[in-house]
């Protein structure tokens, strides 16, 4: 089954069935120059800073990062498997659920998340004048570390609203709730999921060896 | 009439054989991510010097492949879509490269990967006489 097939279903008069698709990947595209801004600071501090990298990477918490790790990737197999469920006319049903699952693992990371903002707040890893680390560069490390994945998180809450509206949508049988847009939503809930991929080994694996 | 029940019947067969087929890739996708996930951690307890960061990077490389080209279905998009996915990944790279041709190459903060002699003629102009 190919997601052509998807794309077959009642769509609007006269609108190709990929313009969703198509536009969500130019929108997706801008979005990944807007995080890759970040990712260039990134790797201009990891380069010309390294002491300071590898000190503030090290007082992440990996575990959290670990488990926050297997839950969005976690959550992309689940709303997938909602996408797959809708080309199937007997899956149907699962689509509203699996697009719920995903939600709520969603905010399952952003609890996560939250409870460890709150662990570095309380041990003075938050860049300022009571700032605990010593070594050059740990204050831009994890000025950058909000900055990341503070953003990362706002998309987070973008995509989770759009995820818990559309399985609102569909266990109620709302017109608006149509494949097309739980494909573009699923979308863009995967490329939040590419820029995790790649925040979790340089945020909070450099240097572990240490 | 019993033509188009056939053909009724043949979708229905199509379509649950394509469930099928898409849960299971699904699955082993999902499998392989949380896999290459604990395979990224684990090289980071490894001394390995500069390849930490490069097997890091790899390992991410290749599960945000899988996403792309599994989750996201880009086996299955047409050239346009491709093209538009390419694109962005294509101008992010350009703004590493150019800025990074910038950074790597200053003498007045030089990062430790620069070289030596690259720093030479900059502390030779600055010394007096």
């Amino acid at each position: 089954m190919t997601a052509t097939t998807l794309t077959d279903a009642p769509t609007e008069p006269g609108l190709d069935p990929d313009a969703g698709k198509l536009g969500m990947w130019v929108f997706l595209a801008s979005e990944l120059l807007f995080f890759g801004g970040l990712f260039a600071a990134y790797l201009y501090g990891r380069s010309h800073l390294p002491a300071g990298w590898a000190e503030g990477s090290r007082h992440t918490d990996v575990l959290l990062g670990t488990v926050n790790t297997a839950v969005l990737l976690t959550s992309s197999a689940a709303v997938a498997l909602a996408v797959a469920c809708e080309e199937e006319p007997r899956r149907r049903r699962w689509t509203a659920r699996l697009l719920a699952l995903t939600a709520a693992l969603g905010v399952a990371f952003l609890v996560l998340k939250g409870l460890e903002w709150h662990a570095e707040w309380r041990e003075h890893l938050v860049p300022g004048p009571a700032f605990a680390l010593h070594v050059a560069g740990a204050q831009q490390f994890f000025a950058l570390y909000f900055v990341m994945t503070g953003l990362h998180g706002v998309h987070m809450v973008g995509g989770i609203a759009a995820l818990a509206l559309l399985a609102r949508g569909r266990s109620h049988r709302r017109a608006w709730a149509s494949a097309r847009h739980v494909e573009a939503a699923a979308l863009y809930w995967h490329f939040v999921d590419v820029v995790w991929i790649f925040l979790y080994p340089l945020l909070y694996l450099v240097s572990r060896h240490g | 009439m019993a033509d188009e029940r056939l053909d009724e019947a043949g979708f229905a067969r199509a379509a649950r054989a394509g469930f099928a087929r898409e849960r299971r890739t699904i699955g082993f996708a999902w499998i392989a991510l949380l896999v290459l996930m604990l395979a990224s951690l684990g090289s980071a307890y490894l001394k390995l010097g500069p390849w930490n960061m490069a097997a890091g990077l790899v390992i991410a490389g290749i599960k945000a492949a899988i996403v792309a080209w599994l989750f996201m279905r880009l086996r299955d998009a047409g050239t346009l879509i491709r093209l538009a996915a390419v694109a962005g990944l294509g101008a992010w790279c350009l703004l590493v490269a150019l800025g990074g041709i910038d950074y790597a190459t200053r003498t007045q903060t030089p990062s430790p990967v620069q070289r030596p002699q690259q720093l030479l003629p900059a502390q030779a102009a600055s010394e007096p006489g």
